[in-house]
C-alpha cells in the first residue's frame, strides 16, 4: 500500500490535482482512497459528481463514535475510489486539528485506511500538530508539495518543508518528500522557477500541470479532467503526474529555504 | 522541571477564592476531570481543617467533540444549569483546554441576565500559578462592588482559604483590629455570600493576607481609592507596628492599643522564660531567616547551633502576637523545656 499525501498553499490547487491523481489511478486499475483533510470538506467533490459527502466529524458528532460504521463515512465515486472526508468545526470555533487527529482514530477503529493507493489532501498550512497527522508514522509516508511559481505558495511549500523534516528526524518518522507539483499559473519561467526551487530543497519536480481552462469546465460540470475530457492535453498531465508518483522511488528529507534565500530565487526569476 | 510544592494550578488557585463565597455557584469550563479533582482537593483541605464543605462546583464537561467543534454550547448548557440552582453570582473559570481551543467565554456570558457572572481566565498553561489564581479571581470579584464613602471599617483581603490556622489568623487579627476599636466589614473572600461584596468599596483600609497580593491592594485603591497594609502583622515587634499603621491610616490613636498588646506579649515572653538560652537549630527554606525569627532569638537568648535541636517553623509563617505564642508552644513540646 502506498499512501502519499498532498500539501500547499490554500487555493493552489491541491484538490484539483488530489481528485485527478485517484482519478487516474483508478483508471491504471488501482483501488484508492482519497481522504480530504479540510475542513472545508469539498476535497472529493469532483470524484463524487458535486456532491458534499458526510464527513466523518459530522456522523460522529451526530451518532456518536461507536455506532458509525465504514458505510457511514466511506462514499465511492468516479472509477470507483472511494472518498472520505474528515470535516470539522464551523469557521472560527473548535480545533480543527484535532478534528483530523480524531478522524484517523475513527478510520484505523473502522479498519478503513486500506487500498493500493491512499491519498491524503491536506489543508493549505501544517498549522498545528493535528495537520501533520498524515505524516506520522503509518501513515503517508511520501508527501508532495504542490505550488506555482508565486512567492507566497514558494513560501508555503518551503514552511511545510519545515514539518518534513521535523517529522523526518524522529527515529521511527519514515515521513519524506516525493516532489514538487508544478500547478502553474502561467508565469514567465514558472516551470524553471519551480525545478530550481525543488532543487534548492534537496527535492525534483516530479510534474509540471499547465494552466488550462479544461480544469474550470471540468468543475462547472462537476468532474474531474480525467472523466470530462480524458483525451485532453491536460489530462495526459494528470496522467503523467500519477504515473510518476507511483514509479517514484525518489524520496528526500528537504533542506528548507532560508526566507532571503527564497526571495532571492523568485527576484532572480522576475529580473530575467 | 521538577514540581515545586509552592506553585501549582491556576484553576486551583482561583477557585480557592470562588468556592469561598457561599451562594454563588462556580461553572469550570473544561473537562470534567478539573473540576472532580478540584472538588477533592479542596474538600479534602477543608475537612483536614475540621470543615466539612462541599464546593458548589459545576462541570462544563468538554469532551473531544467539543474540543474540535468548540464548546461554547457546552458552556452555555452549564450556565443553563448553574442558573437553575438560584445562585447569588455564578463565577466561570476557564481550564488549560478552553483557552487552547479560544472559545469566547466573555461573549457566552455576556448573554446571561437574571445573575451576575464574572469571568476569571485561569488557563494554568498561560504560565501563572496557584497564586495567579488567587489574584486573578480577588481582582475579578471585585467586579461586583460598588464604591461608597469611606465607613471607617476594614477589608481583609485574600485570606488564605486552604490554610490551617486560617480562622485563627483571621481571630487574631480581629482581636488587634479590637483594641483599636476598629471592626472587620468584610473577609473578601472567605465564608462570605455575594451581596456582602458590594461593600468592598466603602472600606477605609483593606488589609491583604500577604505581600503576594499587593498587585490586587493596587488594584482596588485604583477602583475604590482604598488605601491598604501589604501583611497581616508578623513578629511581636511586626504586631505593634501594624496597630500603628492602621491607626495612622485610619487617623485614630493607637497609644492605648500598643501598651495594652505589649503587656501581653511580655506576659507570653514570661511564659516561655524556660526556653532562654536554648541551643536549637531552625530550618527556613530561602536563606535569610525572617526578620520575626531573630527577634525570637534575641527575646530568648535563643543559639542557633547545627547541633542544636532542630524546631519546626511554620509556612505560612505565624500571624501577629497569638501566631508566635501558638509557635511557642510547639517549641516548648519539642524542647520538653
Amino acid at each position: 500500500m502506498k499512501q502519499i499525501a498532498l500539501y500547499g498553499k490554500g487555493g493552489i490547487g491541491k484538490s484539483t490535482t488530489s481528485t485527478n491523481i485517484s482519478a487516474a489511478l483508478s483508471v491504471m486499475g488501482l483501488d484508492v482512497l482519497q481522504i480530504g483533510c479540510d475542513p472545508k470538506r469539498d476535497s472529493t467533490r469532483m470524484l463524487m459528481h458535486g456532491r458534499l459527502i458526510p464527513t466523518v466529524m459530522d456522523q460522529v458528532r451526530e451518532r456518536g463514535d461507536k455506532a458509525i460504521t465504514q458505510e457511514d463515512v466511506v462514499f465511492t465515486g468516479y472509477g470507483g475510489v472511494r472518498c472520505v472526508e474528515a470535516g470539522g468545526p464551523e469557521p472560527g470555533v473548535g480545533c480543527a486539528g484535532r478534528g483530523i487527529i480524531a478522524t484517523f482514530q475513527v478510520l484505523e477503529r473502522l479498519g478503513a485506511l486500506h487500498a493500493d493507493v491512499v491519498v491524503y489532501d491536506v489543508l493549505g498550512d501544517v498549522v498545528c500538530g493535528g495537520f501533520a497527522m498524515p505524516m506520522r508514522e503509518g501513515y503517508a509516508q511520501e508527501v508532495y508539495l504542490v505550488t506555482s511559481g508565486e512567492l507566497m505558495s514558494l513560501y508555503a511549500a518551503n514552511n511545510i518543508c519545515k514539518a518534513i523534516r521535523r517529522l523526518s528526524g524522529r527515529s521511527r518518522g519514515q515521513c519524506r518528500l516525493g516532489g514538487v507539483i508544478c500547478n502553474a499559473k502561467n508565469l514567465p519561467d514558472e516551470k524553471q522557477l519551480v525545478a530550481t526551487f525543488a532543487e534548492r530543497i534537496g527535492s525534483t519536480l516530479i510534474q509540471f500541470i499547465p494552466r488550462d481552462p479544461v480544469v474550470q469546465r471540468a468543475e462547472l460540470n462537476r468532474m474531474t479532467v480525467i472523466e470530462y475530457a480524458p483525451g485532453s492535453d491536460q489530462a495526459e498531465a494528470y496522467r503523467l503526474l500519477a504515473r510518476n508518483i507511483i514509479e517514484n522511488r525518489r524520496l528526500d528529507i528537504p533542506e528548507p529555504l532560508e526566507i532571503a534565500e527564497l526571495e532571492d530565487l523568485a527576484y532572480d526569476f522576475i529580473a530575467d | 522541571m521538577i514540581s515545586s510544592r509552592t506553585e501549582g494550578c491556576t484553576l486551583t488557585g482561583a477557585l480557592s477564592v470562588t468556592s469561598s463565597v457561599q451562594d454563588a455557584i462556580t461553572v469550570i469550563h473544561g473537562p470534567d476531570g478539573c473540576a472532580h479533582h478540584n472538588f477533592s482537593l479542596l474538600h479534602a483541605l477543608h475537612f483536614d481543617n475540621d470543615q466539612l464543605i462541599l464546593p458548589s462546583f459545576l462541570s462544563s464537561s468538554l469532551k473531544e467533540q467539543e474540543i474540535i467543534f468548540g464548546g461554547e454550547q457546552a458552556l452555555e448548557d452549564a450556565l443553563a444549569g448553574a442558573l437553575a440552582g438560584s445562585p447569588g453570582a455564578i463565577f466561570v473559570l476557564t481550564s488549560c483546554v478552553a483557552a487552547a481551543i479560544g472559545d469566547d467565554v466573555m461573549a457566552v456570558c455576556s448573554e446571561i441576565s437574571g445573575c451576575p457572572v464574572v469571568v476569571i481566565p485561569s488557563g494554568g498553561f498561560l504560565g501563572g500559578g496557584f497564586s495567579d489564581g488567587v489574584r486573578s479571581a480577588l481582582i475579578a470579584l471585585s467586579d461586583l462592588a460598588d464604591g461608597g464613602d469611606p465607613n471607617g471599617t476594614v477589608t481583609l483581603v485574600g485570606e488564605k482559604n486552604l490554610e490551617y490556622e486560617a480562622e485563627a489568623n483571621y481571630h487574631e487579627v480581629r482581636r488587634l483590629l479590637g483594641l483599636l476599636g476598629v471592626k472587620v466589614q468584610l473577609r473578601f473572600v472567605r465564608n462570605i455570600d455575594v451581596s456582602a461584596i458590594a461593600h468592598l468599596g466603602s472600606s477605609s483600609l483593606n488589609i491583604l493576607r500577604e505581600e503576594s497580593l499587593t498587585d490586587v491592594g493596587d488594584v482596588l485603591e485604583d477602583r475604590f481609592g482604598t488605601p491598604y497594609l501589604p501583611s497581616f502583622p508578623v513578629g511581636f515587634e511586626g504586631t505593634l507596628t501594624f496597630l500603628s499603621q492602621v491607626a495612622d491610616a485610619l487617623n485614630i490613636g493607637s497609644r492605648e492599643a500598643v501598651s495594652s498588646e505589649m503587656a501581653r506579649q511580655k506576659e507570653i515572653i514570661d511564659q516561655f522564660s524556660e526556653l532562654r538560652g536554648r541551643a536549637i537549630n531552625v530550618c527556613h527554606p530561602g536563606g535569610m531567616p525572617p526578620l520575626f525569627l531573630n527577634e525570637l532569638l534575641e527575646l530568648f537568648d535563643l543559639q542557633v547551633k547545627e547541633r542544636g535541636q532542630n524546631l519546626p517553623l511554620p509556612d505560612p509563617v505565624p500571624v501577629g502576637t497569638s501566631g508566635i505564642s501558638r509557635m511557642l508552644s510547639r517549641w516548648k513540646r519539642v524542647l520538653h523545656a
